[in-house]
């Protein structure tokens, strides 16, 4: 520190290391300085001068208040939180066909979604018009958001305000609003959950989790979507889901005329491939049967055909089947398969009948060249 | 002092930000909140009109948002979002000369230094310290603008450079040229003081 000698207030004034000790201080600044004034006793009116002036000079800044951020903070989140209707129109028209039932669903699902968007919109006016006229106004539509992040090891059950039930697995976080929306339920999740939805077809649950929104009436599924893989992936339990890619990942999709959105059957999963951005409907590892009385339930199949055990397969795990009838009308199957998981009872069945089977967007596909000898 | 309270722990900001990188909008809401202001404040150099500003903030990290699934995960936050602040506003504004598609060399840093009494003990001070303050006021725009990022928003070389699109050698070389012309309006007014003392 020999130079600051002969420094003057306005060399002082200037000089970063100075002003660190005067503006933030710390102890080994403040002992430095010390020792420095202890040998130079002359230079005390001057360090004393340029000390004031460095605290003295600041900056008149207009700032903005409290108030004003959180309501500037909410009316950003709620843009971005409602993006355009264009991102939002599920795209169900590749899906719609197979089966009545989808079809009957699909279209309750696209009439709630034009009423939750017509909803949505007149909040979204009454926000913005609000804010900035009067204080707490922002607050008073702004919902107040609850964070929870499992910091455990074991899953951790969190009950949300319409009585969902959300297992939240380790390291992964929720957040939802204090107060559910009348016409809407939104959540977002970084991590993994199983949701456990409450039924109530009038208020659509909406889980934001990576590049993909999840949209549910009352059902349960699973989510992955932690930041550091690859995949964000939506496996269904019960009910059906909609699940749509937003934002950039959306716009891709549109781009490139793939669909940026689809329903999901229990036992289906959906696969997003962040780096591809591509969405892939496919089966869950382990589909599990889902009509009611599971025990009740007996496959075993005795010199039937095989169209027969496929339909019951089919039904009992709720997805769709394909096959030739025709071809495959003539193979008969002798088999039990109770015990075995889907994946085993259709290896076992394909085997008997020389047929092979894949599973293509998130049904099975036989192939066979029939049994007719 | 205002700057600091509004200033987080920087690991907290990065970890907040990977989360917000990973679409959490919490993570996004916080990154705001904790940004708002030292932005407004920044934003409020460019232009006179707060709600311009306000604006241009908001677009800016809508932007930003839109842009999560490119942006790097370790950056310094706050410089980052100065620096887009920046670019966003003298494109907006008229200033930016779209033929050249670079600032105007000229455009203004509308900056409010004062000096507040309190910190103050005596005249002779006093007059000082006004008189520091009128040399800086009187400085160009890019060299007041180095001059607050260095020594008022405590940023790096490479971070004032990033922010103001120059290189870091520019930066070097407008805080020298700043400095020195501080250090010589202050010795031409003590000499002139001297001279009238003495006289």
């Amino acid at each position: 520190m020999e130079h600051y000698k002969n420094f003057e207030v306005d060399d002082f004034v200037w000089d970063e290391y100075f002003r660190q000790w005067v503006l933030h201080p710390t102890r080994e600044s403040h002992a430095a300085w010390n020792e420095w004034l202890a040998k130079n006793p002359s230079r005390a009116e001057v360090l004393h001068r340029a000390r004031q002036i460095v605290q003295s000079l600041q900056i008149k800044e207009s700032s903005l208040s409290e108030e004003e951020i959180k309501s500037m903070v909410d009316t950003t989140l709620q843009r971005i939180g409602s993006p355009k209707p264009e991102e939002r129109r599920w795209n169900i028209s590749h899906y719609i066909g197979h089966a009545r039932w989808v079809r009957v669903a699909a279209s309750v699902l696209l009439l709630l979604a034009v009423g939750w968007m017509v909803n949505h919109k007149k909040t979204n006016q009454a926000v913005t018009s609000s804010t900035g006229t009067t204080v707490g106004a922002g607050s008073h539509n702004a919902q107040q958001m609850v964070e929870r992040t499992n910091h455990g090891v074991s899953p951790l059950l969190v009950l949300l305000p319409d009585g969902s039930r959300i297992t939240l697995m380790k390291g992964s976080r929720i957040s939802y609003p204090e107060h559910f929306d009348q016409s809407v339920r939104e959540v977002s999740m970084v991590g993994e959950a199983f949701f456990d939805i409450q039924k109530a077809p009038e208020r659509p649950f909406i889980v934001y989790a990576g590049e993909l929104v999840t949209k549910v009436l009352g059902t349960s599924f699973l989510i992955r979507a932690y930041p550091a893989n690859r995949e964000v992936t939506v496996e269904v339990k019960t009910g059906l889901v909609s699940v749509s890619a937003y934002g950039k990942a959306s716009q891709a999709l549109n781009d490139r005329h793939e669909a940026n959105g689809m329903i999901l059957s229990p036992n289906q999963k959906v696969i997003f491939e962040k780096n591809e951005v591509r969405l892939v409907k496919t089966l869950v590892a382990e589909p599990e049967i889902i009509v009611p009385d599971a025990a009740a339930l007996h496959f075993e199949f005795e010199d039937v055909p095989v169209s027969e055990a496929f339909d019951a397969i089919a039904k009992a795990y709720g997805i769709e089947i394909r096959y030739d009838k025709h071809l495959l009308s003539d193979c008969p199957l002798t088999a039990k398969l109770d015990t075995q998981t889907l994946r085993e009872k259709l290896s076992i069945i394909c085997l008997a009948v020389e047929a092979t089977y894949e599973i293509v967007d998130g049904q099975i596909v036989v192939q066979s060249k029939g049994c007719k000898n | 002092m205002k700057q600091n309270s509004l200033s987080a722990d920087p690991l907290d900001v990065l970890t907040n930000w990977k989360l917000f990188l990973a679409g959490d909008m919490p993570a996004f809401g916080k990154l705001m909140s904790q940004h708002f202001q030292i932005l407004f404040h920044y934003g409020n150099k460019f232009s006179r009109d707060p709600e311009f500003v306000k604006d241009c903030i908001q677009d800016v990290f809508l932007n930003l948002w839109e842009r999560r699934a490119y942006l790097a995960s370790d950056v310094a936050v706050k410089p980052y979002l100065m620096a887009s602040l920046r670019r966003h506003m003298h494109r907006t504004s008229k200033n930016f000369n779209l033929e050249t598609a670079a600032y105007e060399q000229d455009a203004e840093f509308d900056i409010l230094f004062s000096v507040e009494q309190e910190f103050i003990e005596n005249e002779a001070t006093m007059m000082m310290a006004q008189r520091v303050k009128h040399f800086v006021d009187l400085l160009p725009a890019r060299q007041k603008e180095v001059v607050y990022l260095r020594f008022f928003q405590d940023l790096d070389r490479s971070q004032i450079a990033h922010i103001m699109d120059v290189s870091p050698q520019t930066v070097s070389n407008l805080l020298q040229i700043a400095l020195k012309q501080l250090r010589k309006s202050w010795h031409l007014v003590s000499a002139l003081l001297g001279f009238f003392f003495w006289a």
